[in-house]
């Protein structure tokens, strides 16, 4: 399955969901996939940093469901917050690592799960979570993501996706910075609150 | 650390509207870390490392709830990866609160490379800083780092050395 197919699958089944998502081709293609998400979506460039941001969006937005698009490289990046996630157990958050065994934005080199021998749904479920599963097909997918999206409890799918970039795409122009503002110009609006607030003096 | 620094570390975090306080622990401030456990008004959230702790500290300033980071001041060397990404790259602010390990008068051969390595590297960052040594400083330099880092949308730092922590 690939990982745009995924996306499409996870994108109708969202709508007043935030998203935080890693570097990489995933950037374009949830652009694509998910048009309406896009101002609801924080594109950044972090590896080891996506599903912590998206942690801490839980901890302050615990009414709201939040979705991590992380990878295989992002969170063997720090494994770390697999067994804060147990601990603090978030009811109000999905992630998802999209494995592909491969950094396939620097032109492909393996990532430890290339051997084979590295289970990050396992690691999961070693880390104290209760839900920690691996997909491989894309009906499996698109059921766990339902299942996570209701369940109140963190929720850990591993998607296990070919390495190739959508082709024919539209390329997102926006850097980090722009999509900081995009993004918290949407929480603002529909929270009803100030993040980023005026000045003292104009 | 002391009794009235601790205090004034958790009145100033309240004065800014912090709810969340992500920590590793340290020795230098124990007392802290205890403290801000049994208060009902902050939620704590131990992580595993303190780059972990930075990410988690950006989604909370992403979700409009104010967050720290507390840790020792080697931790600053384990966060710079992520603090560097979110704050140079994007403007998402951490606000951290660190023990000055490896001060003059530090006697552990272990801590001298945090003293040595702290300043430039917040330094290196443009990070600023201020570094207070008694516990009446704390409350308002606290105040002075969030109302920074909500102007500025970039991190600030709280140091406490000498005589608040020994």
């Amino acid at each position: 399955m690939t990982r745009y197919e995924c996306m499409q699958a996870l994108a109708a089944r969202l709508r007043d969901e935030l998203v935080v998502l890693s570097l990489g081709g995933s950037v374009d293609e949830w652009y694509n996939a998910a048009p309406h998400m896009r101002a609801a979506s924080l594109f950044q460039q972090q590896l080891g940093c996506v599903t912590p941001q998206a942690f801490g969006l839980a901890a302050g937005l615990p009414h709201r469901r939040i979705v991590s698009l992380d990878t295989d490289g992002g969170m063997m990046f720090n494994l770390g917050i697999l067994a804060t996630l147990a601990n603090e157990r978030p009811e109000n958050l999905l992630v998802i690592v999209w494995d592909n065994a491969c950094y396939l934005s620097i032109g492909g080199p393996p990532t430890h799960t290339a051997s084979g021998l590295v289970d990050i749904a396992a690691i999961g479920r070693g880390a104290g979570l209760e839900h920690a599963y691996t997909a491989e097909s894309l009906a499996d997918f698109d059921a766990l993501c339902a299942q996570g999206l209701a369940t109140a409890a963190p929720f850990l799918v591993v998607a296990k996706v070919e390495a190739v970039v959508q082709p024919g795409i539209r390329r997102k122009h926006s850097d980090g910075r722009e999509d900081k503002y995009i993004f918290v110009r949407h929480v603002e609006a529909t929270e009803g609150i100030v993040i980023m607030g005026p000045s003292e003096h104009n | 650390m002391k009794p009235d620094a601790v205090e004034a570390v958790i009145a100033g975090l309240k004065d800014a509207g912090v709810s969340i306080v992500c920590y590793l622990p340290d020795s230098l401030l124990k007392e802290l870390y205890v403290a801000l456990d049994a208060d009902p008004e902050i939620r704590t959230i131990r992580v595993t490392n303190e780059g972990e702790g930075a990410a988690i500290c950006g989604g909370v300033f992403l979700s409009g709830k104010r967050a720290a980071l507390v840790m020792e001041n080697s931790g600053l060397r384990a966060a710079i990866e992520p603090l560097a990404r979110m704050g140079m790259g994007a403007g998402i602010p951490v606000v951290m609160v660190m023990c000055y390990r490896g001060q003059l008068g530090e006697n552990n051969w272990w801590a001298i490379p945090h003293g040595m390595t702290m300043e430039p590297l917040l330094q290196a960052m443009r990070i600023p800083y201020r570094i207070v040594e008694e516990a009446s400083a704390i409350r308002r330099a606290v105040a002075e780092c969030y109302a920074w880092s909500y102007a500025s949308y970039y991190h600030s730092a709280l140091v406490l050395g000498g005589s608040v922590v020994r």
